[in-house]
């Protein structure tokens, strides 16, 4: 009899795992672009968590992109930037990804990366900066995560047919995971819904404010127009755009970021360098002088983007089991 | 993450008026100190930092008996392999299978704030009653210390669990002194 309802129970969570994937988001909200060779699934997204929070894919076992990813910041960072696992300054400031798997491009000011299974082994390989230390090393994760029955469980059942554990899977679940990662459900969204009680007043004279200052770039339901723009002064320190595209005229442009939970990423900018939002938004061309009254009802409606569900949200935080044992 | 570098006098002194946090994400700021030109003196407050005993970290409760730190004093702490650890308290940052850990105990005979200087990044956390507690302070040691990190913590008379988590070498520097 035990054995029969354990059989069930496998049988459940395997059709769990295997069944289409149903994405939950508001109306009139398309799903994000899934690329072919991708498909999502429960068991791949639950795949990617783990390893998201697994600090073996870094050289030394110390860093996990949820090192610099943080939930509670909207899977952002607190610090000006991020230094790598050998001690390399990091370059830019820690993104967060609420709504990364709408994202193109990704990143700061590098057009060619448009996946996230692309972009995944930038942070894990990468060598401007270092970051996790694992160029050259991509079989060592391959050989750590192998060693670990649950891994190899949960490759074979995230990729049935091929099940192979190597860095490239890894990256798929990373970013399948990275996928789910959906921050629609601030009071912002819930204003945009019809709910006018949803913002306070000062949230609301905000809007209108941004609406007509910001609304060019910051636009659409990122907040942001997926485009590269120079707001600060262009910086030898660090070219931008031009880096990639070669083309003088690209130099400090860097591509527009969401401002999606944008209260709990400080600092801002590409380089960290302004500490509060009114400090960022008087750095923009023509807002030095902006008046107190505007800079507080920008910041009451830039708060209003903040996604508590996205940092309270259990499934997307710190796995405390896999393979029904306890991590 | 950065193996025994320290950072900017600004960035420790501004530990006290840091909010509580249970973050300890000390990034390394951009324009990092030249040692030894851009060496700053430990505190006196730290000064056992220099002098430090050799000990092994516990690995579970039951072998904490033999890991006791006394404050005031500085160890080299031999951690263990991340995975032969048994925590009493699931560290919210996990060091990787590769990474190294440990726990010791210490005891508090007076209410203060005590800080926890580490030679590293490594995840640290102060046990108490199967909890977690909160720090009320963080930042960066003086400048070629050798200290990476300090987490401050308001301590009642008791006796307590320090966590290290994540250390990427498998001795670390580890100092409990009283702040005020």
């Amino acid at each position: 009899m035990r054995r029969r309802l354990t059989l069930a129970i496998a049988a459940l969570v395997l059709t769990a795992a295997t069944a289409p994937w149903q994405w939950t988001l508001p109306a009139g909200m398309r799903a994000p672009r899934v690329p072919a060779d991708n498909p999502m699934s429960a068991a791949k997204v639950e795949l990617g968590r783990r390893l998201f929070y697994d600090a073996d894919l870094s050289a030394d076992g110390t860093m996990a992109c949820a090192t610099c990813h943080e939930q509670r910041r909207a899977f952002a960072d607190g610090n000006t930037t991020h230094a790598g696992v050998h001690g390399d300054p990091g370059r830019r400031n820690v993104p967060g990804l609420g709504n990364v798997g709408w994202m193109t491009p990704l990143t700061w000011a590098d057009p060619r990366l448009t996946t996230l299974e692309a972009q995944a082994v930038v942070p894990v390989t990468g060598t401007t900066p270092v970051e996790m230390g694992m160029a050259g090393q991509e079989s060592e994760i391959a050989r750590r995560l192998a060693r670990d029955a649950c891994y190899r469980a949960m490759f074979a059942r995230a990729f049935p047919g091929d099940g192979a554990i190597d860095f490239p899977h890894a990256a798929r679940a990373l970013a399948a995971f990275e996928r789910v990662l959906i921050s629609l459900d601030s009071p912002y969204d819930a204003w945009m819904r019809g709910d006018r009680a949803a913002l306070p007043p000062a949230a609301t004279a905000g809007a209108a404010l941004f609406r007509r200052d910001c609304g060019a770039c910051h636009s659409g339901p990122l907040l942001s127009d997926g485009r590269f723009h120079r707001i600060l002064p262009a910086s030898p320190a660090d070219p931008g755009l031009a880096e990639r595209s070669g083309r003088a005229a690209d130099a400090g442009r860097f591509r527009t970021p969401s401002l999606r939970n944008v209260a709990l990423t400080a600092p801002y900018f590409h380089d960290g360098s302004a500490r509060t939002m009114a400090d960022a938004i008087t750095r923009h061309p023509g807002k030095a002088a902006a008046p107190a009254a505007d800079l507080a009802a920008l910041t009451a409606f830039l708060t209003s983007l903040t996604d508590r569900r996205l940092i309270a949200d259990k499934d997307l935080a710190l796995p405390d089991r896999a393979c029904g044992m306890p991590l | 993450m950065m193996k025994m570098l320290a950072f900017a006098l600004s960035a420790a002194l501004s530990a006290a008026s840091a909010p509580p946090a249970a973050a300890q994400d000390m990034a390394m700021p951009q324009g990092a100190p030249v040692c030894p030109r851009d060496a700053e003196p430990i505190p006196a407050t730290l000064a056992a930092w220099a002098d430090r005993k050799p000990l092994t970290a516990a690995t579970d409760e039951a072998t904490l008996g033999t890991a006791v730190l006394a404050p005031g004093t500085a160890i080299d702490l031999a951690l263990a392999e991340t995975p032969a650890v048994t925590y009493l308290v699931r560290p919210s940052h996990p060091g990787g299978s590769v990474s190294h850990g440990g726990m010791l105990r210490f005891t508090i005979a007076s209410a203060g704030t005590y800080r926890v200087a580490i030679g590293s990044g490594a995840w640290l956390d102060v046990v108490a009653e199967a909890a977690s507690l909160e720090s009320v302070g963080h930042g960066h040691g003086p400048n070629c210390s050798g200290i990476r990190k300090m987490v401050d913590f308001a301590l009642k008379p008791g006796s307590y669990v320090l966590q290290i988590a994540g250390n990427g070498e498998a001795h670390l520097p580890v100092l409990i002194a009283r702040l005020d």
